[in-house]
């Protein structure tokens, strides 16, 4: 029976705590008598007729049709999914994706649908390498597609293959993939792992051009959505998506939306010492534990970041409903609800945060500088509903060793960014004003887009949005572990333990400031009450 | 393998020596075989009275033959070095498979106390058990127990020993399932061991495929397991029926989805699902996921019995067939433009 | 009364090319550069004067000199033994002795010193910096006072000058303003090809700094930025106050040329770059760093003083790039400098000044400036 989410007040007799250090871990010890641990909810038990629960979820869709009277011969079909930003760790074949999409194609065979695209709905992702697509999609559909051309990613920047559905009356622009736009019906296969994802998100976001994410992916907007996972109308953000989403729902192509929850098993042995309390692991725990750090200390950093990436996560599906958008979401939202929701009990002066490897910009690559502030003040802050975990003012803590590493082919803009835009300001709206236009429109990145792997020559930006809302609340943001230089551009502080980053938190906290640590792996929703 | 030439006497020396050693042997023998001549009955086999018929002992061998030796756990221990050994170099050396599909057991294997399956693939060559043994995934693999014909491999004693200790067969009829068989295969079943059954009974006369019959329908309805279909593409090109030699060659092998026995069907309609469910398979193997699913939507998979005709046109039309699999691998990996008009 | 003398010793030099390869400017103490005392030089023309250097700096030539990685280019150009020097603020000694009006030294060896007439071309055009004739006339071979064994140089108490090598300086310029007039007088001279277009200026020691210097204190149009490659924290600071728009490390240069000139790239090559690129340098690196950055069409000059540099020509074929040397200046140049001395007041670029008697010392500093956070050393002579 997974035992629900619970906070641990700490006292003298609590052993160190498990915190997420990039590429390997850190044991820290959490001042007694005011520290909390935040240890998110036991994963719950997977579907145990996956295939029958999709089939089932096609065949009685919620306030739609069955899929199958939708089909018919001589339609144009378009199939969308989430691409590998997510589930994290990558799961074990077959995905959910590969599932859902076979049966999909299965229905659509059986009404002799011809004319079908399958579209990985990237936005200004990188396009995904073709071992990824294999992955998500099952060597199956992917033979069977790609070599005809009707299988492909989306491009953001090929203007041919764009079109305008409309406008909110708040101006905003809806712009979408022609081919989704132009289909007699959208079939959306979607992986909801957080809150935030989904419902009109999915192609608002994911089919859509810079031009339309501009209107709600900047500075003021991410500032004022509070929270990422959150309740929705307190996010700036996922309300201009919901309008976005009405323009879609009035003048778009009718949409099959499917979406599937996971649990949050994600990590196979030697990991699951991750997974469990510390007071809780077994022998073996320890000396996994143990025996991996150790090794690591001494592995070289590109061999552990190919462990790490390696992993597998045995997370399996939850629950899967089909049919109309919104009805769809509010379903999903509980089943994401019923695994990640947790109450918590006020506030408190520090956050402390262990940053892992991965976020969902770096799959399979390298977690540079940038994307821990966006893991960290952008994913990890942003857990939360009602209130932050942290007052106003406080001070946030993360835990990651900030190499000044690059992957150069996934993130060649970041590489800039880094260099050009962040020794010039680290506020969102001025870099804003300043730099983002020539980023946007840079030919460069964008023939990196389109050809390479790379994400969007304005990633960068969208990516330190994100920690908007983060930068604005914290009084100071520390990390301990860090390359100094690399920590000072980012325009934190670096500290070299834990002790000092709370002495260094001293001037703004006081000498004996109240605690909370978001226990790994952190998928959670933190209700503070 | 050296073919090597008889061994040729050099001189006609050897020859005479060679004569007065056996001549020698056959003395000796003599001499010591002559107190046993003078003794009788019980030292030598007495004779039958006139007039009396002595019933004959039920045959050990065919559809009787003991093989339940063969699963206890210390040939199943000698047996695992056999297969992971010997067959698998040979396997691999030989048919170089292809697996693919394996993703459809994926949900059978994440379960605590994975099932036992039946496993029906086709069946073109003999090649195709030692290539089944070593492919088919664990938990199965090591508790996997092969109909084999009982007219063929169990009717010589070191026949049927040997294709019991190494591919852990099972004597079956082939024409009529007899009672005790399938009682037998039932009991195997309940004890936790996951069967392969060929439901075309032997192996293809002429390279296309044949009719299935219903064992393997029958053994699921009745125990409630699994029938995992199995596409193997290839191996009649490697050791066919009527070849001589091992010709080396590529295969491929295609797992589809576990059929589940439904209540109230008959053995009939789930035997026409398995070999539905296995011709749509080949033509996956041959083609592709998509063309797959479509044609089997319009019920329009190409037969793995081949064309109706008979003659010549039948012979052409398995040679083409031929081309578009494994072996023709190369012409098919031609590249397919994407329509951009 | 002494002075610094560069000899003719073999071993020595062998030995300074070692001990340099180790560590800059180790070549001072166990190579052939020694201190010896005054010489009373003969005056080769009546018109000749003697000058008592005040301050005299220390310039990357005299580094690869004494460090023996100067090429072998230059032996037929200079004469041993020699004392070095050739940016020199001085008194003019009179006749009896005493010090007469302060003047800077313009040390090119040309025609009019050596006598020669008619003057050669270039002399006769006024470029002085490329006279033909600075191994002939009454004078031994040497390109400059400071590298010809009967002028006598600036490090020491006394040497001698012809009038046409003197400008008289302002009674406002400090001498240690006035030290940095031959250097500036190079980087004006580099400067005149300026033409408003991007441009990236490889180096940021002193020549580097002072190229800057003379090209932001043009009041010309300026169409692109200037970008400046330094790699220590206090010349990246003089060179964003010195006016260059965007100061960073060599290895990020080609991104910020990359992205602002909108180009793409091929490889490792830029398709667009920097119109004009000055490096200075001279490094077999900063060449290459050089070809990689500069637009199709544009030029590289080459103001740091190279040596055996192994270069791959192709890109430079392929976009049609020049590649021109820039050397000294001509006598407009000097009267330049001194507007540009001014206008950015170059004086606090004079980093630290020693004796003669602390040669070893000073030449240390001189090869390890950047690291140590220094610009310009010279030796002071002011105190006797």
């Amino acid at each position: 029976m997974p035992r629900p989410g619970f906070v641990l007040e700490v006292d003298r007799s609590t052993p160190s705590i498990l915190f997420w250090r990039g590429e390997n871990f850190s044991l820290e010890k959490l001042p007694a008598g005011r520290s909390r641990v935040i240890y998110p909810p036991e994963p719950l038990e997977a579907l145990s007729d996956i295939d029958g629960a999709i089939r089932n979820a096609l065949l009685n869709p919620i306030d739609q049709d069955p899929l199958a009277t939708q089909m018919f011969p001589g339609m144009k079909l378009t199939i969308a999914f989430d691409d590998v930003s997510l589930p994290l760790p990558k799961m074990r074949r077959p995905d959910v994706r590969q599932r859902v999409i076979e049966a999909v194609l299965d229905t659509a065979a059986q009404a002799g649908v011809d004319d079908v695209h399958i579209i990985a709905a990237l936005g200004l992702h990188r396009r995904m390498h073709e071992y990824e697509m294999r992955h998500a999609l099952g060597d199956r559909v992917y033979d069977a597609f790609h070599g005809r051309g009707m299988l492909y990613q989306h491009d953001a920047e090929d203007h041919d293959n764009l079109s305008v559905i409309g406008t909110t009356d708040h101006g905003e622009v809806l712009e979408i993939n022609k081919r989704a736009a132009d289909s007699d019906l959208v079939v959306y296969v979607n992986i909801n792992s957080v809150a935030m994802d989904g419902g009109w998100k999915s192609i608002t976001t994911g089919l859509a051009s810079y031009r339309c994410l501009s209107f709600h992916h900047n500075p003021e907007t991410l500032e004022n959505t509070k929270s990422l996972m959150g309740h929705r109308h307190q996010s700036a953000l996922h309300t201009s998506v919901w309008r976005l989403g009405q323009v879609l729902k009035d003048h778009g192509p009718k949409i099959f939306q499917i979406e599937t929850t996971l649990n949050t098993d994600m990590f196979p042995s030697p990991f699951e010492f991750i997974n469990k309390r510390e007071w809780e692991w077994t022998a073996k725990d320890r000396a996994t534990f143990l025996g991996t750090t150790k090794s690591l200390n001494r592995t070289p950093i590109k061999l552990a970041r190919k462990i790490f990436h390696g992993i597998e996560g045995p997370h399996q599906m939850t629950s899967v409903q089909a049919g109309e958008t919104e009805a769809v979401h509010k379903i999903t939202l509980e089943h994401v609800h019923r695994q990640q929701l947790m109450e918590v009990q006020g506030q408190t002066d520090i956050l402390t945060l262990g940053i892992p490897f991965v976020s969902p910009y770096n799959p399979d690559g390298v977690m540079n500088p940038v994307l821990v502030m966006c893991m960290g003040l952008g994913y990890l802050f942003n857990m939360y509903r009602n209130k932050p975990l942290v007052r106003e003012g406080g001070v946030v803590i993360m835990t990651h060793p900030c190499y000044r590493d690059f992957n150069p082919v996934h993130h060649p803009s970041y590489i800039d960014f880094f260099e050009q835009v962040l020794s010039d300001t680290t506020n969102p709206a001025e870099m804003s004003r300043k730099w983002e236009k020539q980023y946007a429109e840079d030919e460069w990145y964008r023939h990196l887009y389109r050809t390479g792997n790379a994400y969007h020559g304005v990633h960068p930006f969208y990516a330190w949005y994100w920690g908007a809302h983060g930068l604005k609340h914290a009084g100071k943001v520390i990390i301990v572990g860090g390359d100094p230089p690399t920590v000072r551009r980012l325009g934190f502080t670096p500290a070299s333990t834990m002790d000092d980053a709370f002495e260094i938190a001293s001037d703004v906290v006081g000498r004996s400031p109240t605690i909370t640590h978001l226990h790994v792996p952190a998928l959670l929703i933190a209700d503070v009450q | 393998m050296k073919n090597s030439a008889p061994t040729r006497l050099h001189s006609l020396g050897q020859l005479r020596r060679v004569v007065k050693v056996g001549d020698a042997a056959s003395g000796a023998v003599r001499t010591a075989l002559k107190p046993i001549r003078a003794l009788g009955f019980p030292y030598r086999k007495p004779l039958v009275p006139k007039g009396l018929v002595v019933p004959a002992d039920p045959s050990k061998l065919g559809a009787n033959f003991d093989t339940g030796w063969a699963r206890s756990s210390a040939a199943k221990a000698a047996r695992a070095v056999v297969t992971n050994g010997p067959i698998r170099a040979f396997v691999k050396t030989v048919a170089s498979p292809q697996v693919v599909g394996l993703d459809r057991l994926a949900d059978l294997q994440r379960l605590n106390e994975t099932p036992p399956v039946i496993f029906a693939p086709n069946h073109h060559s003999h090649v195709d058990t030692p290539l089944i043994i070593t492919v088919v995934p664990e938990p199965w693999r090591s508790t996997l127990v092969v109909a084999a014909a009982a007219d063929y491999f169990f009717d010589t004693r070191v026949k049927g020993t040997l294709a019991a200790l190494t591919l852990n067969a099972f004597p079956i009829d082939r024409e009529v399932t007899s009672r005790k068989s399938s009682d037998e295969l039932r009991r195997l079943i309940d004890d936790g061991w996951s069967l392969v059954i060929y439901p075309e009974g032997g192996r293809s006369p002429d390279g296309w495929g044949q009719e299935f019959k219903g064992g393997a329908a029958y053994l699921a309805n009745r125990t409630g397991v699994a029938v995992v279909p199995v596409f193997i593409d290839g191996t009649g090109s490697i050791y066919g029926k009527g070849m001589k030699r091992l010709k080396r060659g590529t295969t491929k092998i295609v797992f589809g989805s576990p059929l589940l026995p439904i209540e109230g069907e008959s053995t009939r309609r789930f035997n026409a699902r398995i070999e539905a469910a296995v011709t749509a398979l080949g033509d996956e193997a041959l083609t592709d996921f998509w063309t797959s699913r479509q044609r089997a939507a319009q019920g329009s998979n190409p037969k793995l019995t081949g064309p109706e005709y008979n003659g010549w046109r039948r012979q052409w039309a398995l040679a083409e067939h031929r081309k578009l699999g494994r072996a023709g691998v190369r012409r098919r990996q031609t590249r397919r433009w994407p329509d951009l008009g | 009364m002494s002075r610094l003398v560069f000899s003719r010793k073999p071993a020595r030099f062998a030995l300074a090319r070692v001990a340099g390869a180790i560590m800059p400017g180790a070549g001072a103490s166990v190579g052939p550069l020694a201190i010896e005392s005054d010489e009373l030089l003969p005056l080769p023309t009546p018109d000749w004067v003697r000058l008592r250097p005040r301050l005299a700096g220390i310039c990357g030539s005299d580094l690869a000199l004494i460090d023996g990685t100067a090429s072998a280019y230059f032996d037929p150009l200079v004469s041993y033994p020699f004392t070095p020097g050739h940016e020199v603020v001085a008194d003019v000694l009179n006749a009896d002795g005493s010090a007469g009006r302060r003047v800077a030294l313009v040390p090119v060896l040309s025609c009019i010193t050596r006598g020669i007439d008619p003057l050669c071309t270039a002399c006769a055009a006024g470029q002085i910096n490329l006279c033909e004739r600075v191994a002939f006339g009454h004078l031994q071979p040497g390109l400059q006072s400071g590298f010809c064994s009967d002028t006598g140089g600036g490090w020491s108490h006394e040497m001698i000058a012809h009038p046409s090598q003197l400008v008289d300086l302002p009674a406002d310029l400090s001498d240690e303003a006035a030290v940095l007039i031959e250097p500036t007088a190079c980087a004006a001279h580099a400067a005149a090809r300026y033409t408003g277009d991007e441009t990236v200026i490889l180096g940021a020691g002193t020549l580097g700094l002072l190229t800057l210097a003379a090209i932001t204190a043009r009041n010309g149009n300026r169409r692109g930025p200037i970008v400046v490659t330094a790699r220590y924290a206090e010349q990246k600071r003089l060179a964003k106050e010195l006016g260059a728009d965007v100061v960073c490390t060599s290895d990020e240069l080609p991104r910020w040329v990359r992205s602002s000139t909108k180009s793409l790239m091929i490889g490792d090559q830029l398709t667009c770059g920097a119109r004009h690129v000055i490096d200075c340098v001279g490094s077999t690196e900063s060449m290459k760093q050089a070809l990689q950055v500069v637009a199709p069409g544009g030029e590289v000059q080459l103001v740091g003083m190279p040596s055996n540099v192994s270069l791959e020509l192709t890109s430079l074929w392929h976009r049609e790039v020049a590649i021109r040397g820039c050397y000294a200046y001509s006598h407009a140049d000097f009267h330049t400098a001194i507007d540009i001395i001014r206008h950015h007041d170059l004086a606090r670029l004079l980093s630290a000044t020693y004796a003669l008697s602390d040669y070893t010392d000073a030449i240390a500093h001189a090869a390890s400036a950047g690291r140590r956070g220094a610009v310009k050393i010279a030796f002071d002579m002011r105190g006797n």
